[in-house]
């Protein structure tokens, strides 16, 4: 994508982005002067190591030791201990680099920790693709609406689970069926464990409640059900009375909940597929409604790009 | 707040009007007018049963001198509980577990009435689903509604969704 908008963000913006090095878990390339961003993803089918020059370099040393002004931490996301993003993070606050993420991890589980660290070292910390992957809700929430007080949030966070229910809904079909179908039609991993269970949405919820809400959530706080025990009975009991079942993350009242809940069939929640919605309860504006795609590499990546390109026009380059 | 308020009118043209205007003027937001034709009072009064939002207590009284300042009686006023529908669908061994049980238990809260109840069963095994529609007024104890699903289906290993809140 950066390859691709160069140009563009040049003239949009006078921002000019290089990249100077990439880690992954075979090792690091880099080169001060940019990374021929054409020829890597060209080489690096299997991994950054097959780059001219790259060496078995980790991400905290890689980190440390290069010259660079940002960050993008994009590694995959862990919730019990949130490594390695974790360290990648702090090391980068220490060594005066700012950061751009979307792993979520780390911000569950230590959200003021890590914003607070970032403050001391007087880096830039966003992290909009954490929640919602292409659908903007924290910095729409913290910038746009920032005469409001956020009271309230309410939404889908998870594309897996929006896309079993849906398609038990329309179709009829039993959750097993459907979640198979899903695994092999890559919208459910392997292990679907984190998304049917709701921990994936209990996380973003976390984000939600501390970065838009300023509260001092934990993971622990929320109170978490999965959409395991959902059958088709219930699905078209609910369907009879006018309601869809949608496994909704809520933060109200201090009051943190993820549940599959009853949703109205006309209500502004009630979005199909893979996608996501948040609904944001405001003191001045009144509910305020997003909907968009949740994930998804290329989705994620708008996400990502906006926070550089904040970052880039804030502090210049 | 919702008031329902009952007026004595004199049957003579133009009553009911003098009897709207305070609650217009003073923001008032009326909701509904029954007019009780056959309901004569001795001194050929007729009544009105009026519902209506006013702001608050305070503009609930002004409207009440101003009516009576005009001379129009008032038979009765009551504040209209406002009631707010919880639909909850269960999942389990619904029936097995004690239905009976699970229904009084709801209703046990103040303020909480279960008013309705689908049952779908596809096999006498089988966990079954029902949908429950529950009635809870404005001064409700929420909190402890909530807690009693959560203990409930706790106890009786059921899933419980709830509707969203209006």
């Amino acid at each position: 994508m950066l390859l691709r908008k160069a140009r563009e963000y040049r003239q949009r913006y006078g921002v000019e982005l290089r990249v100077v090095s990439i880690t992954d878990i075979t090792g690091t390339a880099h080169s001060q002067d940019g990374i021929d961003l054409k020829l890597a993803l060209e080489r690096c089918r299997r991994g950054v190591i097959d780059y001219p020059g790259a060496e078995e370099m980790s991400g905290v040393d890689a980190i440390r030791e290069i010259e660079a002004e940002l960050v993008v931490e994009a590694t995959p996301s862990n919730i019990k201990n949130g490594e390695p993003g974790m360290s990648h993070m702090l090391e980068s606050f220490r060594a005066g680099k700012h950061v751009v993420t979307s792993n979520k991890g780390p911000l569950a589980l230590e959200y003021w920790k890590l914003v607070q660290e970032a403050e001391r070292r007087g880096v830039e910390f966003r992290f909009e693709a954490s929640v919602g992957g292409a659908m903007p809700v924290i910095n729409l929430a913290r910038e746009t609406l920032s005469g409001d007080r956020i009271v309230g949030i309410e939404g889908i966070l998870n594309g897996t689970t929006n896309y079993i229910l849906t398609r038990m809904t329309t179709e009829g079909t039993s959750y097993e069926t459907v979640l198979r179908e899903a695994q092999e039609l890559g919208y459910a991993e392997a292990d679907p464990t984190y998304d049917i269970e709701g921990i994936d949405t209990a996380s973003k919820l976390v984000i939600l409640a501390n970065a838009v809400m300023g509260m001092r959530a934990r993971f622990g706080d929320v109170k978490v059900r999965g959409i395991t025990r959902i059958t088709p009975e219930a699905v078209r009991l609910a369907k009879e009375r006018g309601y869809v079942i949608k496994l909704i993350g809520e933060v109200k009242d201090s009051r943190l909940e993820v549940a599959p809940r009853l949703v109205p069939e006309s209500h502004p929640l009630n979005v199909g597929g893979a996608l996501n919605v948040a609904m944001l309860e405001c003191d001045v504006a009144g509910r305020i409604t997003v909907i968009g795609k949740g994930a998804g590499a290329i989705e994620t990546q708008s996400a990502i790009l906006s926070d550089i390109i904040s970052i880039a026009r804030r502090c210049g380059g | 707040m919702r008031i329902s308020l009952d007026v004595e009118l004199e049957d003579t043209p133009g009553q009911l009007l003098r009897a709207l205007e305070p609650i217009s003027k003073h923001g008032g937001n009326i909701i509904s007018i029954v007019h009780i034709r056959d309901e004569r009072r001795p001194s050929r009064r007729l009544c009105v049963h009026l519902v209506m939002d006013v702001h608050d207590r305070e503009t609930l009284e002004v409207i009440l001198e101003e009516l009576k300042s005009r001379g129009i009686g008032i038979a009765r006023v009551g504040e209209d509980v406002r009631k707010e529908r919880l639909t909850l669908l269960i999942i389990g061994h619904v029936v097995d577990t004690d239905l009976r049980d699970t229904i009084d238990r709801l209703n046990a809260i103040e303020g909480v009435l279960v008013s309705d109840l689908s049952l779908a069963m596809t096999h006498p095994e089988a966990e079954s689903s029902a949908i429950v529609s529950i009635e809870v007024s404005q001064g409700a104890d929420t909190e402890k509604l909530m807690a009693a699903i959560d203990e409930i289906a706790r106890e009786k290993n059921l899933e419980i969704l709830r509707s969203l809140e209006v």
